[in-house]
């Protein structure tokens, strides 16, 4: 099978600075949902509710950012011959681990004794919609051109 | 051995089932995103950018669930 592209065309998809920009005001809104979430945790719960808003928001925020970061990742193999193979086992494989992960800290953390669940629930609640506003605000303003990933050839030139 | 008494022989909490479910919904869903993302970008390979855009939030939304129905376990006794 031919390949239409030239050879030397960068083949790195457009949805790199989407989801870049993504995962930095993802960074920000999880600064502010922390301080709140710590704040309404200390107010109802005391130091328990305050680590827990923290360790709650935390997981919320780094597993729902999970995935843009291996889309992020698996695109630096964009120019591999194998790459929608190597996309998809990164994308996928990384969702994978990530609720294996997720489920054995729940677990684990559950019957911890200096953990408030409820605050801990509520405040992951929290961090998970923050994260999917981001995400929908961040998706909206972007601006991916159509068919850039088409580089056209180089017009002929008299020698 | 009647029905009753089968039943009767099942304890444990029936929240378990609720996780099990929390993990089948999204992953159905996740499913059927990335496999038409494939079928978009086969169809239209220039498109696989903004596909991938696309396919993001679709797994953001879906996944959402699957976090707060598996972190229930923190307030279902």
């Amino acid at each position: 099978m031919t390949d239409a592209r030239p050879e030397s065309a960068d083949r790195t998809p457009t949805s790199n600075p989407v989801l870049r920009r993504a995962l930095a005001w993802g960074g920000v809104l999880a600064a502010v949902v922390l301080v709140v979430s710590g704040i309404l945790g200390f107010v109802f719960a005391g130091t328990e509710g305050l680590v827990s808003a923290l360790i709650g928001t935390l997981m919320a925020v780094v597993f729902m950012g999970i995935t843009a970061a291996s889309i992020l990742l698996a695109n630096r193999f964009a120019s591999s011959d194998v790459f929608v193979g190597v996309f998809f086992g990164i994308v996928l494989g990384g969702w994978l681990l990530k609720f294996i992960v997720f489920i054995v800290l729940v677990v684990v953390l559950r019957d911890a004794p200096w953990l408030n669940p409820t605050v801990l629930f509520l405040s992951l609640v929290a961090g998970v919609i923050a994260s999917l506003v981001v995400d929908v605000l961040v998706v909206a303003k972007s601006r991916i051109p159509y068919v850039s990933d088409v580089r056209l050839p180089k017009a002929p030139t008299d020698d | 051995m009647d029905a009753t008494t089968v039943l009767a022989e099942i304890n444990g909490n029936i929240a378990t089932v609720g996780y099990g479910l929390a993990a089948i919904g999204p992953a159905i869903g996740v499913g059927i995103v990335v496999g038409k993302t494939i079928e978009g970008v086969a169809r239209q390979p220039e498109l696989a950018g903004r596909l991938q855009v696309l396919m993001w939030i679709g797994i953001a939304f879906t996944e959402a669930l699957a976090f707060i129905g598996i972190a229930t376990y923190f307030i279902f006794v």
